[in-house]
């Protein structure tokens, strides 16, 4: 087999812009290099303005996770203000948030990862005429239920939010929306009809039984649904020896509320979980095309190096936790929150099928906790405290978008943001090498994987680049 | 119920043969859309462009007879919101009918192809359809550093831009990105994003303004010019003067209490329960012109006012740099409800020549399709 350098990108169905250069030899990827290149300047443009217009700008940076952006704008100012949400106001936040982050792993799977067995390459298995008739690109039955089903599931947000995307309800103390008796009910409605669509198409039965599994064996086993599709495609294609994480998992933890998170917090290594410090966080620049040294976001900037000079070869900050690359997402944040079935898969390792049967978890396990907020609306409560944003403050806003965890760092000086820095969960695992000249997860988890002689746009990179759930205009911002 | 045959009914269309000839119609029936849903797309889209039933029949036939008009939907700076917008559709049958429409040629986010596939897939549509497409544009291309903050393909996309826009017969600018440059046109605005329409000078551009657009209006003038070959009527602004004829304040369901001088002073106060208006918490209902106080947002659930906060007029030029969000209009003239933003802007700046751009892009939309179309009868 010869030697040769592939160009893959520009990557379709992801979120933004993504090119990856790829050594391969002996048939199989040597090294991979990831550029997110398209760089907008939201950090600069931030500076000076009046703090609380982070809450409308920050959520433009995305046009899907737009919620998890704006929470942590909200979170970030709260923070430099020393106040909290009222309790109901966090609760309705957490509504907000958990609809937007299940219709990103419906999408996801549906719309962006799934569609890729309908390709003519796999003709002959088993399950391709299957895949195409469910998965095809804009075709398939099954991405038209989805959308329809993500659609209706959306009008929570309508309601609460007023729009989506972009929506502005979520402040520092709390939402604009007081829900009334009449909303509660409903929502309520509408997360059955969610509940439904889940039971009768995705999971094929109740979710509950999905969340009672307690190992990636009984999970490969389950064959209902179209989570059961993609059991069968898994196991086939060996999936779940495909693109291996750097086994460190880290999660902010997610929907913070009065009696703590939902998904807990903290970083899982080596079978043990710790709790996580963001002062070890660093942001290396030595691969990107960024001036500055690494700095903690607190004190980092963005001054991006016009003449893009190397070895820098992407936008994206290679963000660290003392020192070390980890893996972020809906599969790290079902480790660290301890649940049997992922930390049985955690055990095997990170791979393609970990991340996906990980997503469809927590897929299930928000749908609870929706009904449960849901029910624990009181529309006599308070949902927003007035937050006055002092002169002077710093203030960080952590938690979990989608795909993984996002931090904004906050600066305010004289009444004006003096600094803003973010780091999105794509930053993290689409990060490119370090000073130590270490790989970014995805760079890492690419090495290994096969590309047949006449592959330009290699399939099995497409699946391991896929089941990250990248967004690249979060990567950059 | 047996449809007419469209190769009965036309003539060569883009140099292929009669029997090649692909509608509307044809393109619905290959994606399983029956004869009842198709009357029924054509009752919605009539009724959401505000033409009245004697004019559904007219949509019918149009769909039935007329080639099915291209679209490439390109990506440059941008967030996808116009695309997620997009995609929740309007009503179900309608998102269904267009996405399949606008789905066949090349769209970056939902299609099949990936790397150069696609990219072969670009080049094949703009071939084929050389002169006759629909460019669709979401994000916008930034210009500085020779284009080196938004690369596609290797190449910046202000390239890309250039090159496809050559040969469409029209453009649409979806949303504030393109049509203005949107948050990431900010001050300082480090990547130099500029509109669509500062880039591309020679062709017909619509734009349809909002951060993002409100999924009917996309749905709505897209079908509006699939099915009849033109641009609808534009305000000075080159918005479709339909759906950005009004400001959010004169339909708001707030405005009483408005007239009434009954204004929420704090988040969440007593007032704020009672509905009054949101004019003292920064709301720019008064000064933007868009549809959600009567289309609505999520399938008519709601729209920002709805929710309790302030509209942030992501649909005027410059929302962005205008002071904080949460700052009260201060420049607020009283208009009567009637008014539309041709009838303000001319007052405020004592301009005449309304619609003089409309006008003229209508035409050339009309001109450059005669000339593609002579010219191929010259072949």
């Amino acid at each position: 087999m010869s030697d040769r350098n592939l160009l893959v990108g520009p990557f379709n169905r992801v979120e933004g812009d993504l090119e990856i250069r790829l050594e391969v030899a002996d048939g199989q990827v040597a090294a991979a290099y990831v550029n997110s290149p398209l760089f907008r300047g939201f950090e600069p443009m931030l500076l000076g303005k009046a703090p609380q217009d982070a809450l409308t700008i920050t959520p433009r940076i995305c046009g899907i996770c737009s919620i998890s952006q704006s929470a942590a704008a909200a979170q970030a100012l709260a923070a430099a203000a020393g106040a909290t949400p009222t309790p109901q106001g966090a609760l309705v936040a957490a509504l907000l948030h958990g609809v937007e982050n299940m219709c990103d792993h419906l999408t996801h799977f549906n719309l962006f990862f799934m569609p890729d067995f309908a390709r003519p390459a796999y003709q002959g298995r088993d399950w391709h005429d299957h895949a195409i008739s469910r998965f095809t690109a804009m075709q398939g039955s099954g991405l038209r239920q989805a959308t329809e089903a993500r659609a209706q599931l959306l009008h929570i947000v309508g309601l609460l939010g007023g729009k989506w995307p972009h929506t502005l309800a979520i402040q520092p103390g709390g939402v604009t929306r007081a829900p009334t008796a009449r909303d509660r009910i409903r929502i309520s409605s509408t997360l059955a009809a969610f509940r439904r669509y889940l039971e009768d198409v995705l999971f094929g039965a109740p979710v509950e039984d999905f969340i009672a599994l307690t190992t990636g064996e009984a999970a490969r086993n389950w064959s209902t649904g179209d989570a059961g599709t993609f059991m069968q495609i898994a196991d086939d294609l060996g999936l779940a020896s495909s693109g291996p994480g750097p086994g460190r998992y880290l999660s902010f933890g997610a929907y913070p509320m009065e009696d703590g998170r939902s998904f807990g917090p903290g970083l899982w290594e080596a079978d043990s979980w710790r709790a996580v410090n963001t002062d070890e966080i660093g942001e290396d620049l030595s691969h990107a095309w960024m001036l500055g040294k690494t700095a903690h976001p607190r004190d980092g900037q963005t001054e991006p190096d016009e003449d893009m000079s190397d070895p820098g070869y992407s936008w994206c900050k290679a963000p660290r936790l003392a020192g070390q690359t980890i893996e972020t997402g809906a599969f790290a944040r079902q480790v660290v929150d301890g649940h049997a079935m992922a930390l049985d898969l955690a055990r095997h390792g990170s791979s393609v099928f970990a991340r996906v049967a990980g997503r469809l978890l927590e897929i299930a396990r928000t749908q609870v906790l929706l009904e449960k907020w849901a029910r624990d609306i009181t529309p006599e409560a308070r949902f927003l405290e007035q937050v006055a944003v002092p002169q002077e403050g710093v203030g960080e806003g952590l938690l979990e978008a989608a795909r993984g965890s996002l931090g904004h760092w906050l600066r305010i000086e004289g009444g004006k943001i003096a600094g803003y820095q973010i780091i999105a969960p794509t930053t993290w695992n689409f990060s490119p090498r370090d000073a130590g000249g270490v790989p970014g997860p995805l760079e890492a988890a690419l090495v290994g994987a096969p590309v047949a002689e006449d592959e330009d746009t290699p399939l099995s990179v497409q699946h391991i680049v896929r089941s990250f759930d990248p967004c690249m205009v979060c990567t950059v911002h | 119920m047996v449809p007419v045959r469209p190769e009965t009914k036309m003539g060569p269309v883009g140099g292929r043969q009669l029997s090649q000839i692909e509608t509307f119609y044809d393109v619905m029936r290959t994606q399983g859309i029956t004869r009842r849903s198709f009357m029924k797309y054509c009752s919605l889209t009539a009724s959401a462009l505000g033409l009245g039933p004697a004019m559904v029949p007219t949509i019918a036939h149009a769909m039935e007879t007329k080639p099915r008009t291209p679209v490439i939907w390109l990506n440059g700076l941008e967030c996808t919101c116009c695309s997620e917008s997009f995609i929740r559709g309007a009503h179900p049958l309608a998102k269904d009918v267009v996405l399949s429409m606008i789905s066949l040629d090349y769209q970056h986010v939902l299609m099949a192809a990936a790397g150069h596939a696609a990219e072969a897939a670009l080049d094949e549509a703009m071939e084929k359809y050389k002169g006759q497409y629909i460019l669709a544009v979401e994000g916008n291309p930034p210009l500085n550093e020779d284009g080196m903050f938004c690369i596609s393909a290797g190449k910046p996309f202000v390239e890309k831009l250039r090159h496809v826009a050559k040969d469409a017969k029209a453009i649409i600018s979806w949303g504030a990105c393109a049509s203005y440059g949107c948050v990431q046109a900010a001050k300082p605005n480090p990547t130099q994003a500029t509109p669509v329409h500062k880039v591309i000078t020679d062709k017909p551009i619509i734009k349809i303004p909002g951060c993002p657009p409100i999924a009917e209006v996309m749905t709505g003038v897209i079908t509006y010019m699939l099915t009849f070959d033109r641009l609808p009527e534009l305000d000075r602004q080159g918005r479709p003067a339909m759906f950005y004829g009004q400001r959010i304040h004169d339909k708001c369901y707030r405005r009483p209490h408005f007239d009434a001088g009954q204004f929420i002073e704090e988040w969440d106060d007593e007032n704020a329960r009672k509905g009054y208006c949101l004019y003292k918490m920064g709301c720019k209902g008064p000064t933007t012109y868009n549809a959600c106080s009567t289309i609505g947002w999520n399938e008519g659930t709601s729209f920002p006012i709805e929710s309790g906060h302030g509209c942030i007029g992501c649909s005027e030029d410059g929302f962005w740099d205008q002071g904080s969000f949460y700052d009260r209009v201060t420049d607020l003239t009283q208009f009567g409800v009637e008014k539309n933003a041709d009838q303000v802007g001319l007052v405020a700046a004592g301009v005449v020549g309304t619609g003089i751009a409309a006008h003229a892009a209508v035409s050339a939309l009309k001109q450059a399709q005669k000339k593609s179309q002579s010219s191929k009868e010259e072949v």
